[in-house]
């Protein structure tokens, strides 16, 4: 899911303040008898408890084993690569890699996007100017220029993580912008005016937490894409060749020319990154229907 | 406000973007730290050597020098030479655009075909079962990582099933009607892939579309005043909720589908850009790299800039707006 979507989804700044004086806890209530978000949300936490833990789970895959391109076995749950190597070690420590890509990468997105939006609300001259950037980089097709910046700077996590990052920003500012904008013009930020001349008061206390769900969502939004975009540049030879990551596997698989013998090993991969990918899109338009009830009436 | 200057001011738009991917490039390209310099001139060569190759390719000189002359080769169609091939790059990506342009072109074509009808129907029953079912498909199809989606269909359709070629574009020694006929049975699964992928997100701004249009005043009035809620459904409320649909997905759509198009071709060994990218990255062929990068940047904005401008054609209210 886009987060161009989400945009007529989310409730306007208006209903925010009408609602009851505790939203965040009829939210979670909402949200409480949802049961596909709830399954999402116990599926995201299984991968992240799955990616902390990865040092308990398996050992880190290196070297060579034994049994080549062994179809999943006990000893082998997914099987085993052309090197030899357990699919099930490397899709756990793959986990781990892609979310810290994924959380890295959307953090400093999140960041930097935010900021620059509710900036640009409140001090309207500079408005001009991010719009017209963020316009602009909303229009670049983002995958060949992140292949580009990737094969030039040398494949690295670090190089990864700030790829994704620069690139991600101007969507989350697009998003933040929208209902930042809205805000600004309430009556109570006027009030807040009167009450102070520091706009970073008013900026940090009253417009910011004004657009937190929609920032909360968009951390899911995100990361759940930030994961797509590392396995798609790793897929193509530009992950970090130290750290096994979804992508690598795959990459790995189609360099060997294992793709069409060893089922195995595009399937767990795969099946991991859709599984996480799935799993976001479902907690936040649950999260969403839940904060806007109006909507689920519709 | 008049078209001429409503189509004026999308042109300049598309010129604005176009020229702002130029900039980027070259920027990146000089100010990271990988040095396109070293690319070419190995640092083993003799100082001689190495500065007559800096001084042919132009990277000798000052940045703003350079990118004059950048901007003024780029004008001129010079999009520089390929270090791998040896060729010009404009020759060795036209070559290839031809196939990334039907994969996407036909992959669009049949994403909006299939999506109107899935939309519609999950719109006219809003909350209903098939409504619930079309959400959960297109939700589905969004989360799929489109290599994942390349190789399950690769698998089950080209070698269990043996329906369809596995790799290329074309097959080897068919003429006529033949080759004709080949080219279109390799390019149905990367495009079935691509579709796969896309059709969530139209499917799913088809219906919200769609239910914004049937809640309006106008199809009320229609109701009241008798016309069938077939008829409302599919001339009324899909007639205003088609372009809007049709330009906002047009543009991201278009996006995704060239990031997409660039995976499915390496899956699929399909001789397109993308594949043109992929091997251009295992080679560090830089001047082949930015030149498919600028070349879909340019397609994606006209594309954009032709959807736009059709769209104020045939609704007044942008031109109003403009």
């Amino acid at each position: 899911m886009t987060m161009s979507e989400v945009v007529p989804e989310t409730t306007t700044a208006e209903s925010t303040v009408d609602e009851t004086p505790r939203p965040a806890r009829t939210t979670w209530r909402t949200f409480r008898r949802e049961p596909l978000g709830i399954s999402a949300l116990v599926v995201l936490v299984l991968l992240v408890v799955m990616a902390i833990a990865a040092p308990l789970l398996a050992h880190y895959p290196t070297g060579y084993g034994d049994v080549v391109l062994a179809p999943p076995s006990g000893a082998h749950w997914f099987g085993t690569d052309s090197l030899g190597l357990d699919v099930y070690a490397e899709v756990v420590w793959g986990a781990q890699q892609s979310l810290l890509v994924a959380a890295a990468s959307s953090l400093i997105a999140i960041v930097f996007g935010t900021l620059l939006a509710v900036v640009g609300a409140y001090f309207r001259r500079i408005d001009a100017v991010i719009s017209v950037v963020v316009d602009l980089f909303l229009s670049l097709p983002i995958l060949p220029l992140m292949i580009m910046v990737a094969a030039l700077v040398g494949p690295s996590t670090m190089t990864i993580i700030l790829v994704i990052a620069a690139f991600s920003w101007p969507e989350v500012t697009r998003v933040v912008r929208s209902q930042a904008l809205s805000v600004v013009r309430l009556p109570y930020v006027d009030a807040a005016r009167l009450m102070t001349s520091s706009p970073v008061w008013i900026i940090t206390r009253h417009v910011i937490p004004a657009v937190s769900p929609l920032i909360l969502v968009s951390v899911v939004i995100t990361s759940s894409r930030a994961v797509l975009t590392a396995a798609s540049l790793a897929f193509l030879g530009l992950g970090d060749p130290n750290a096994w990551s979804w992508g690598r596997i795959l990459y790995e698989a189609q360099q060997a020319g294992a793709m069409s013998t060893a089922w195995w090993l595009p399937l767990f991969p795969s099946l991991a990154i859709f599984l996480l990918v799935l799993a976001s899109t479902l907690l936040s338009t649950t999260y969403n229907d839940a904060r806007n009830r109006k909507r689920s009436r519709v | 406000m008049s078209l001429a200057l409503f189509v004026l001011k999308r042109l300049g738009r598309g010129v604005l973007t176009i020229w702002f991917a130029v900039t980027v490039t070259f920027l990146l390209l000089r100010l990271l730290p990988g040095d396109p310099a070293l690319a070419i001139a190995s640092p083993n060569m003799t100082a001689g050597t190495r500065a007559a190759i800096l001084a042919e390719y132009g990277l000798d000189q000052s940045l703003p020098v350079q990118y004059v002359k950048y901007l003024g080769q780029l004008v001129q169609g010079n999009l520089g030479v390929s270090f791998s091939q040896g060729i010009s790059v404009s020759d060795a990506l036209l070559e290839r655009l031809p196939w990334t342009l039907l994969l996407v072109a036909s992959s669009l074509v049949v994403t909006v075909l299939v999506g109107i009808p899935l939309g519609v129907l999950a719109a006219a029953k809003s909350g209903g079962l098939a409504d619930r079912f079309v959400q959960l498909v297109a939700v589905t199809g969004q989360s799929l990582f489109v290599p994942s989606v390349g190789i399950l269909l690769l698998y089950v359709f080209g070698l269990r099933l043996g329906l369809f070629p596995i790799g290329g574009a074309y097959g080897e020694g068919v003429y006529g009607g033949q080759w004709y006929l080949s080219v279109i049975s390799h390019a149905v699964l990367p495009c079935l892939s691509l579709v796969l992928v896309q059709l969530g997100q139209y499917v799913l701004t088809m219906r919200s579309t769609l239910i914004d249009a049937l809640g309006e005043d106008y199809v009320t009035l229609a109701r009241a005043n008798g016309v069938p809620g077939r008829r409302v459904l599919w001339k009324h409320a899909l007639r205003n909720a088609l372009l809007p649909t049709t330009t906002l997905v047009g543009l991201q759509v278009c996006l995704y589908l060239v990031g997409g198009v660039i995976l499915i071709e390496t899956v699929y060994a399909y001789p397109g850009i993308g594949r043109g990218i992929y091997e251009a990255v295992v080679r560090l062929d830089f001047p082949v790299l930015q030149g498919a990068f600028l070349l879909l940047a340019a397609v994606v904005v006209v594309v954009n800039m032709i959807t736009d401008i059709i769209y104020g054609v045939l609704d007044p209210r942008v031109k109003a707006a403009a």
